[in-house]
């Protein structure tokens, strides 16, 4: 499932795909919050900073571990210093604004690859208890 | 009493998994005419087989469960024979798949261990290979072994069907059981009118602050909570990592509107957090429980002055 | 699609709907920031109990309506963030720092009478 992001209306559909395929994938609850909290995010940063890009959402299966995937690809300007983006800025109250350490904090997994002038690419996972 | 399951297993398989699976155990074209050649050898004596498998377990007192219910030894039986005649068929596909599902859910049900299944499913295999070994006779006895192998591979793929399935089950069962004793453990209770007292005991990790403060912003809603006294005396080790749990949970109650009163915290605990560099200025720390219940009263006391 | 402003007395009450999309919200403290002035409001309340999330754009945007209206002399508290979303919120480290809170309107509209009013409700 893709949601293509190019305005910032799109971050509403994001949101509103990534919460129904989480509970396809058997989140509820709480969960689905965080879940859709966390797309809002990333989907944000590329209408923010990349103009435009995709948000593709696949649902996990690993035996009997059912999950979400989601990866945000853009082909923006890329982050410069990843290791600054991530850092949590959450104690000190201050972070890059970019919420890729808040998003990460609400997902299982997070892996971000980013090249100067060619893009980012965002991949996170979480799996339904 | 027929004790039917009642929903299916959680295991859910597409079409591309059941043929990952098929790969893992490298079952090709030669194991299906393999198999095809000792199809009828096998159903004449399906109805031994099974009751090889059963009269195994029954010496088995961990298997007493599946023994216990009449209704369920009965599917049991007839899913078996079904099993059987699936195993010898050459199809593999989710109809198979399901129905060793449907199997093995039956057996988590009654609680059946993994181990004591693995037994007695070694034994029908051993007891069928035996038979075809004896029916193809001396000369027959490398193509025996070569069918014997390939009725192998899907009795593999079969257990890892079964053991997926019933270790889904056993963790089931074990997250009804957190969530209950988490229940249990953290109960909001209302003492006033938008007063809630949460007593918190024992040790303080991710999963259950999560589930300590979910319960907590839901029950402030439900009540109309605007003090909150949260009594940690009980909490087994408050380290900076509970001590920042904490400071979230009373971080999310603010933007409900509700105010959080800690209480119990030691002041031997709280120079060690501070040393650890842990702000609790954000925290609202009072001694005890009956001080932060007086504390709460003062709160909620301005809003009792306006008539 | 513009957010509908109500006028009690002395505060203004703003309820936002869920598909808010970003410019929506910058319409909304331009609006909000206009109509302080035009009325002369003390206060402002911002319902957000239909918001299924809160990401750190809508609470800059919040914390901005709060810093805009107060230049104007309004005080602005919002109300209804849900269990989850307060969850959430914190778990991505948002923070409403210096913005005032409250359960619903009710206690909304109490806490700006209590702090900043003079005990009455609507009025003038």
């Amino acid at each position: 499932m893709r949601v293509v992001i190019s305005h910032d209306g799109d971050v509403v559909t994001a949101r509103q795909v990534g919460r129904e395929m989480a509970k396809q994938s058997g989140f509820y609850g709480s969960d689905l919050t965080l879940i859709a909290t966390a797309i809002s995010e990333i989907a944000r940063n590329i209408v923010s900073y990349a103009q435009s890009g995709e948000l593709v959402f696949s649902l996990l299966e690993q035996g009997a571990r059912r999950g979400l995937m989601v990866v945000a690809r853009d082909e923006g300007p890329g982050i410069p210093d990843i290791e600054l983006a991530m850092r949590d800025g959450f104690s000190t109250g201050r972070s890059l604004g970019l919420g890729l350490p808040g998003a990460k904090r609400l997902m299982d997994e997070f892996e971000i690859q980013s090249e100067i002038g060619k893009g980012t690419t965002i991949t996170m996972r979480k799996w339904a208890r | 009493m027929g004790d039917e399951p009642r929903e299916s297993s959680r295991l859910k398989l597409t079409d591309r998994e059941i043929e990952r699976r098929l790969r893992f155990v490298d079952l090709r074209s030669e194991d299906l005419e393999h198999i095809a050649s000792i199809r009828q050898l096998v159903a004449d004596r399906a109805e031994n087989y099974a009751t090889a498998f059963f009269d195994y377990l029954s010496k088995i007192e961990e298997a007493a469960p599946l023994f216990g219910n009449r209704t369920v030894l009965e599917q049991a039986r007839a899913g078996k024979r079904e099993h059987l005649n699936g195993m010898l068929s050459g199809k593999y596909d989710r109809a198979y798949v399901e129905q060793r599902i449907k199997l093995a859910t039956l057996y988590g049900r009654v609680g059946l261990e993994t181990r004591v299944f693995l037994g007695a499913f070694h034994h029908m295999l051993h007891v069928i290979g035996l038979d075809i070994i004896r029916a193809l006779g001396r000369e027959g006895l490398e193509r025996a072994t070569e069918c014997v192998m390939s009725l192998e591979k899907v009795g593999f793929f079969d257990l890892g069907l079964m053991i997926d399935v019933l270790i889904d089950e056993r963790e089931r069962v074990i997250g009804l059981q957190q969530a209950a004793i988490r229940e249990l453990s953290t109960p909001a209770l209302q003492v006033r009118d938008r007063l809630l007292i949460l007593p918190i005991i024992g040790v303080l990790d991710s999963q259950r602050a999560k589930q300590l403060t979910d319960n907590l912003l839901h029950a402030i809603r439900a009540n109309r909570a605007k003090v909150v006294v949260m009594d940690i005396t009980g909490v087994a080790a408050v380290d900076s990592k509970v001590a920042n749990h904490l400071i979230q949970t009373v971080a999310a109650a603010k933007l409900m509107g509700a105010a959080v009163i800690v209480t119990g915290l030691s002041a031997e605990v709280a120079q060690s957090l501070v040393a650890l560099g842990v702000d609790l200025s954000k925290l609202n720390t009072v001694g005890d429980l009956q001080g932060g219940l007086e504390e709460a009263d003062r709160i909620l006391g301005y809003s009792l002055q306006r008539i | 699609m513009p957010v509908p402003i109500l006028k009690q007395g002395d505060t203004l009450i703003v309820s936002v709907q869920a598909a808010l999309t970003d410019r929506d919200l910058i319409d909304l403290k331009n609006e909000l920031a206009e109509k302080v002035g035009q009325y002369r409001s003390k206060g402002v309340v911002i319902d957000v109990s239909l918001l299924d999330v809160m990401d750190s754009f809508a609470t800059r945007t919040l914390r901005g309506i709060a810093q805009t209206t107060k230049l104007r002399g309004a005080n602005t508290v919002i109300v209804g963030i849900q269990p989850d979303v307060a969850f959430a919120m914190v778990q991505l480290g948002l923070a409403l720092e210096g913005v005032d809170t409250a359960l619903d309107l009710d206690e909304g509209m109490e806490l700006l009478n209590r702090r900043f009013g003079k005990g009455e409700l609507g009025g003038g």
